[in-house]
């Protein structure tokens, strides 16, 4: 990349993370970003390594997503491995105390970009139902969290769900104009170790994260916008 | 490792306390003598959950372990205390979440015999089937996780197979595949029906046949044999002493099974078998696992074939600690109350009990305390597990470093109820 | 303490003398009887470690099942020591209950006579603060060492005081660490 003359690139809109092939502007010189945007991402989330911490119940099911009748390794991402620096996604699996806390940032830590992380089950998503004092209320309290599975344990095909929800969240990356600097940080704030709640893409940029059931997103409708007229009334 | 000893001689002490044939020392290494600390966990494939090993070694060989847990404490006997004995049954499926039922039934049985709470007699049959069941799918997560952990992948595919049929089970039944809070004091929530009793009917038919197969791949497995054999060998009055019950306690050959020692549900009326031990390594113990699963499955065939005969209600009709039914509920003002009362106001008899079941790990007990009020005065889980894990240091000093898998394995403790 | 005496004296003194009585003599204990039907022995801290020592070598009570504590909060004294053992020959259990002040929660350790019951009280020692005299390796189990409070106290909140302190430490710490400010400072 360091040799392209980054001026042209520089005229790409901050919109670049649209994904899909023809949703870019062709016009633009934003046209070699989206496409390779593109394909990095079509290569990320169609080999997706997953790191199981399994903790506690949820490492059952997590195993029995992996084991003969669920079969994860129908969507690229059965190759788990028990060491971070290999994968890029972080399956946390059950309750996490503040014991065990310091030890699933440092994994989180350990493990190279780009990552993602699954908070498996109500325990690492809100703490669930251990209210109390030895446990993390919620992973996000410590690492960033890209999709949150409810259940407890949530069946096997929850956590496929949400694998495959993971997939359509890279597929809205743009790591080509992030590497040159080209807006679309809406990732930045990995790592800080704040509090983070990851903006929800699907609700502004399009009906792919929408209900099935949801007319709206099954007619592919939206909220008329305000239209501006030209006096600044509606 | 402090003091005036150096490590050698610290290598050779461990070495002249250890019981059983133990590999040669080699004397002449160079690096003989000099001790590294290696940390194991709490995230580590191979311990299970949520352990901390800090081992000593000295070359290969294990000088000292010094487990570390309480990663996955998530304060449960504070819980109980909080909410109340009803609520916290839910609790007791997440402390061996490999085995939920017989976790809701040892607690209902701690509550029943603080309450002076007698169960019907078809109610007992069917705990004692999903106690059986319960059983056989914890033995199965053992077998296939010490298989991943001692190379042999396959075994994992094959336990899980038998694994999942269990689980359709288990859904039919409860509605859920783990987790599924079905026990109530007096009874169970729910009968066991005919779709039910067919499914069980036909996994238990297909189920010795998938035994043998592991047992075919495992039992005279070469790698499995020299993995396990004379490898944590606890003598019968060490088990005794360390606390340790279940299977690790018959591989000693102690002849201790609770479920007839001291029955519990109706135990005394099924006829088993009870797997006893000889050497007390880590290959006995397997081997009385595979055949405890056999033992339980035939009396789970039992406990079906008595399903037949024993009929009658599955749960207690007492508004003091049973929910009344819901359609009652809806039309009754009285039974309106009695629902209120049982939600917020469960009470027990002042005073103590406790009660242990012969779970898959061991003895699993409960021994709670009330003082009359609605709010539990203590409820302590006895747990297994945590015992099994603090005998650890003592079978794997002056072992390899790589018996350490295999050991851990067949200790076979869940995290969630060590740490609880 | 006062409320378990009356309650259970008079059922005690009908039943007949059990196979371990005899084990027991020159013992001062109490001998009372619980919800369960389970024997239960009150004997004082100063002869705790002796009874338990002769219920093992002279009553054959080989396994030590459970050391626990109850917080009978805010009577005085206030916890009850829970010992519990099991006879494997005679398949028969037995409890021992040992009542402690708040202001001298300690009692003598077992671990000497029964191995396996180390760990209890470590963790018994962990979740009330009673310290056991004579304990080789009194740690915490279960709660992060460096952790300040005895969690199964009754005044202790269930949602906690300070869950997240030791962590938030580490952290703190592992940002000035690797942060190019902290480096340069």
């Amino acid at each position: 990349m360091g040799s392209l003359e980054s001026g042209s690139l520089r005229a790409v809109s901050g919109d670049a993370s649209s994904g899909g092939p023809m949703a870019a502007d062709a016009s633009g010189s934003g046209f070699f970003a989206t496409r390779a945007d593109w394909l990095v991402n079509w290569g990320r989330k169609n080999s997706l390594w997953p790191m199981p911490l399994g903790l506690s119940c949820c490492g059952i099911e997590l195993m029995a997503m992996i084991g003969p009748k669920f079969d994860l390794a129908r969507f690229g991402a059965e190759a788990a491995r028990f060491t971070p620096r290999q994968c890029d996604l972080l399956i946390v699996a059950g309750t996490l105390t503040w014991k065990m806390a310091t030890a699933a940032r440092t994994i989180y830590d350990q493990m190279p970009d780009p990552k993602w992380v699954i908070a498996m089950g109500v325990c690492s998503s809100s703490g669930g139902m251990y209210d109390s004092y030895a446990v993390v209320q919620g992973i996000d309290s410590i690492m960033p969290v890209d999709v949150y599975v409810p259940g407890c344990p949530p069946r096997p095909d929850a956590v496929i769900d949400a694998i495959l929800k993971l997939q359509k969240k890279i597929e809205r990356e743009a790591p080509v104009a992030k590497l040159l600097g080209l807006g679309a940080a809406e990732r930045d704030e990995r790592g800080t170790g704040k509090l983070v709640y990851q903006p929800n893409h699907g609700l502004s940029k399009g009906v792919l994260d929408k209900h099935p059931h949801d007319p709206k997103g099954k007619l592919g409708l939206r909220d008329p916008a305000p239209r501006k007229t030209e006096n600044g009334k509606p | 490792m402090s003091g005036a000893k150096t490590g050698a001689e610290l290598t050779r002490q461990v070495f002249e306390y250890t019981p059983g044939a133990q590999p040669r020392l080699d004397e002449d290494d160079p690096l003989h003598g000099e001790l590294l600390k290696l940390n194991m966990g709490p995230q580590h494939p191979a311990t299970h959950g949520v352990l901390r090993l800090a081992v000593t070694l000295d070359g290969e060989r294990i000088v000292d372990v010094d487990p570390d847990v309480g990663f996955l404490h998530r304060g449960k006997e504070k819980s109980c205390e909080s909410l109340g004995w009803h609520k916290f049954f839910p609790h007791t499926d997440r402390l061996d979440y490999v085995q939920p039922l017989m976790n809701n039934i040892s607690y209902a049985l701690a509550l029943e015999r603080l309450g002076g709470i007698e169960v019907p007699a078809r109610a007992k049959v069917v705990r004692v089937l999903l106690m059986e069941l319960s059983r056989i799918m914890a033995h199965l997560i053992y077998i296939g996780t010490l298989g991943i952990d001692l190379g042999a992948v396959t075994i994992f595919f094959y336990s899980f197979r038998q694994r999942e049929e269990l689980y359709r089970v288990v859904d039919a039944y409860t509605g859920h595949r783990m987790n599924n809070t079905y026990v109530r004091i007096g009874g169970v929530y729910a009968d066991v029906d005919e779709k039910v009793s067919a499914m069980i009917e036909k996994f238990l038919a297909d189920f010795p046949a998938a035994l043998d197969e592991i047992d075919a791949l495992l039992t005279r497995n070469r790698i499995w044999y020299d993995r396990n054999k004379d490898i944590g060998v606890i003598s019968k009055e060490d088990a005794v002493a360390m606390s340790l019950t279940g299977p690790i306690l018959r591989g000693s050959g102690v002849n201790w099974d609770l479920r007839r020692a001291q029955p519990y549900s109706g135990y005394e009326e099924y006829d088993f078998d009870v797997p006893i031990g000889s050497v007390g390594d880590c290959y006995d113990r397997y081997l009385v696992r595979m055949s405890e699963m056999r033992e339980s499955a035939k009396i789970a065939k039992q406990a079906l074939d008595k399903l037949k005969t024993v009929k009658g209600d599955v749960l207690i009709e007492d508004r003091r600690y049973v929910l009344p039914p819901k359609d009652l509920v809806h039309s009754s003002m009285e039974e309106l109350i009695f629902q209120f009362k049982v939600v917020t106001d469960m009470r027990l008899p002042r005073g103590e009990a406790y009660h242990g079941v012969e779970s898959s790990k061991g003895e699993l007990g409960f021994f709670v305390a009330s003082d009359g009020s609605s709010k539990p005065l203590r409820c302590h889980i006895r747990a297994p597990g945590l015992m099994n894990i603090q005998a650890l240091p003592m079978l794997a000093k002056g072992r390899l470093f790589s018996d350490m898998v295999s050991l851990i394995g067949s200790m076979d403790f869940v995290m969630g109820e060590v740490d609880r | 303490m006062s409320t378990t005496e009356s309650s259970t004296t008079g059922a005690a003194e009908a039943t007949p003398a059990p196979r371990w009585a005899a084990a027991l003599e020159g013992i001062e204990h109490r001998r009372v009887a619980s919800a369960d039907g389970l024997d239960t022995l009150e004997v004082a801290r100063e002869h705790l470690h002796q009874l338990l020592a002769a219920l093992k070598e002279r009553a054959g009570f080989a396994m030590c099942t459970l050391v626990t504590a109850v917080d009978h909060y805010p009577a005085t004294p206030r916890f009850a020591l829970t010992h519990q053992l099991l006879s494997l020959e005679h398949s028969e259990r037995i409890r021992v209950r040992c009542w402690l002040r708040d202001d001298d929660a300690h009692a003598p350790t077992c671990s000497d006579l029964w191995p396996g019951a180390n760990w209890s009280e470590r963790e018994c020692f962990d979740m009330f603060g009673i310290r056991f005299d004579g304990h080789p390796d009194l740690r915490r189990l279960l709660m992060p060492q460096g952790y300040d409070h005895h969690p199964l106290r009754k005044e202790f909140p269930h949602a906690g005081i300070e869950p997240d302190r030791l962590y938030r430490q580490w952290d703190r710490q592992r940002r000035v660490g690797w942060s190019e400010e902290g480096a340069a400072q």
